[in-house]
């Protein structure tokens, strides 16, 4: 009894692992087979062309760098920053950490879509509309939905991931790091910049990763803070709406005057996402273990 | 050199020192033995405020450091702790190379320039120098643990200190590696104060001038090393030193 209960649990485990490795299989099978014969040089190079059934999707693949580029620039230094804060600064069982901790756990629970909703009102009409006012007399520049704006409300949601990831790894520095650096006459900081950062880099940068995979991937919150249907031009301006990956499948799918026609264009749009993606990520890995290699002192 | 006066200590409500006065000269080693919990860690983490780090720490009395009281708040600390360098028992190389880690001290404190004379007196105090003099630049976790501690110490003496605290800093080291650096404490009395915390009973025989006994937070004997460990005043000393309990 005892051995067919063993063998039981053996092959249904087996099983559920079986499942998720056979729908990946599924998933990169489908995209690469029916993605592939359209893929070229042009596809990847040149903009889209006869109502986006000809042509290829290199605005795109710009727009989409482009926006997780910036969105790490301004997501990364204020989730470190605020992690920093969490774990080196503030007194443990202040009610602020608390505040905070909840605040962040609440970000990681919001819908994307809500994010959209919220870079629209917060990002485009608060701020942008602001700014307009401010500085340009009205006159409609900012207060519109723009690169600025969409990689703002990227960087907010991605916020959770990257201060969690950044407070694991502090907290896995050893209690003797820290002691034997304010042993040697470190301040709070120099302890913090010159022991705990360096090596707790690691773990910062794989929050980074984490972030940068689930930025790249999300529609939801640019749809209305910045990413545009079709633009005959690259963004070359803060202020400037911008192609993206995702968002030009949603509109090859569903927003396209003939749906059957772009299909071939969709799969391959689907799979250099996919690579766009996979290819942020690897460039995020090889700095991570550049830095790793620098800090052990070759 | 340093002088408590009627101090006391607790983690939380647990009182870990009570009462303690007594004086560290200059030029002398000052042995601390004593039982696992006995108080003699936080002792020597009450001379550069390192107890400080943790939230539930309190004390009340006098420490004095080289004349100055460094028992309230105003303390500057990084000073403090260039003045007492402190070597802990399990020796922690930070990443990067032996030199960075020789060199963090001095960069601490903003006076890091034209180190070498001193990587190498310092390296030399701790008698590691002709192990390591061709790989400066390696990692310093490449060392051996011996290696290590004496590194550790050579990092320390960087700060240039007046006082030496060592946390049982050959507990986890071979014969061989504690004959060096008891070796490099013996020479580097001449210039400072040391304060040694060990479990080793024949350590503080054989380098200290003088011991301190101490047990469940209470000094309870402080003599001339020999005097101690000849002629014990108190029983409970007698009782320890020949290793009837502890």
């Amino acid at each position: 009894m005892i051995k067919v209960m063993g063998a039981f649990f053996t092959t249904m485990t087996g099983v559920a692992c079986l499942l998720i490795v056979l729908m990946v299989a599924i998933i990169l099978g489908n995209i690469l087979v029916h993605g592939l014969p359209r893929l070229s040089w042009e596809f990847v190079s040149a903009e889209p062309r006869t109502g986006m059934t000809e042509g290829g999707i290199f605005p795109a693949i710009f727009g989409t760098v482009a926006l997780v580029i910036l969105m790490t620039l301004a997501g990364v230094p204020v989730g470190v920053a605020t992690a920093i804060y969490l774990h080196e600064y503030a007194p443990q069982d202040s009610k602020l950490v608390n505040w905070v901790r909840l605040a962040l756990q609440n970000l990681a629970g919001v819908p994307a879509i809500v994010f959209g909703l919220f870079g629209l009102g917060f990002f485009v009409h608060f701020m942008g509309g602001g700014i307009d006012k401010l500085v340009f007399g009205g006159e409609l520049s900012f207060g519109q939905p723009c690169i600025l704006w969409a990689s703002l409300t990227l960087a907010v949601l991605t916020l959770p991931t990257v201060v969690v990831a950044t407070e694991e790894s502090l907290r896995a520095v050893p209690k003797a790091y820290r002691e034997a650096a304010y042993a040697l006459g470190a301040t709070r900081w120099q302890a913090i910049r010159r022991v705990v950062l360096p090596q707790s880099v690691g773990g910062i940068l794989t929050g980074t990763i984490l972030a940068i995979s689930r930025g790249a991937g999300e529609v939801a919150p640019i749809m209305f803070t910045g990413a545009a249907y079709y633009l005959p031009y690259l963004p070359h301006k803060l202020n400037d709406q911008f192609m993206e990956l995702g968002y030009h499948i949603y509109v090859l799918t569903t927003q396209s005057p003939d749906v059957e026609a772009t299909k071939p264009i969709l799969y391959s749009t689907v799979l250099v996402l996919l690579l766009v993606t996979f290819a942020l990520n690897v460039a995020a890995v090889l700095i991570r273990s550049r830095i790793r290699r620098r800090l052990r002192g070759s | 050199m340093i002088e408590l006066k009627g101090f006391s200590a607790w983690f939380g409500t647990a009182a870990v020192l009570r009462d303690i006065s007594l004086r560290i000269l200059p030029q002398e080693i000052f042995g601390v033995i004593g039982p696992a919990g006995s108080g003699k860690t936080t002792l020597l983490r009450s001379l550069n405020r390192l107890n400080d780090l943790a939230p539930s720490f309190r004390r009340s009395g006098s420490v004095t450091v080289l004349g100055v009281d460094i028992s309230g708040e105003a303390v500057n600390f990084p000073e403090l702790r260039r003045t007492a360098g402190m070597v802990f028992a399990v020796p922690v190389p930070l990443p990067g190379t032996i030199r960075d880690n020789l060199r963090l001290g001095p960069r601490f404190s903003g006076r890091d320039r034209n180190m070498e004379p001193l990587v190498e007196e310092c390296l030399k105090a701790a008698f590691l120098w002709d192990e390591v003099k061709d790989r400066l630049d390696q990692s310093a976790l490449t060392l051996s643990g011996g290696q290590q501690q004496r590194l550790c110490l050579a990092r320390t003496l960087m700060l240039e200190p007046d006082i030496l605290l060592l946390d049982e800093p050959c507990s986890g080291l071979d014969p061989i590696s504690t004959a060096r650096i008891e070796d490099a404490l013996e020479e580097l009395k001449s210039r400072l104060a040391i304060v040694l915390v060990t479990n080793n009973i024949m350590q503080a025989s054989r380098v200290a001038d003088r011991t301190a006994f101490f047990l469940h937070g209470r000094l309870v004997e402080c003599a001339l090393t020999e005097t101690l460990f000849v002629n014990p005043k108190e029983k409970t000393t007698h009782d320890y030193i020949s290793g009837r309990f502890g």
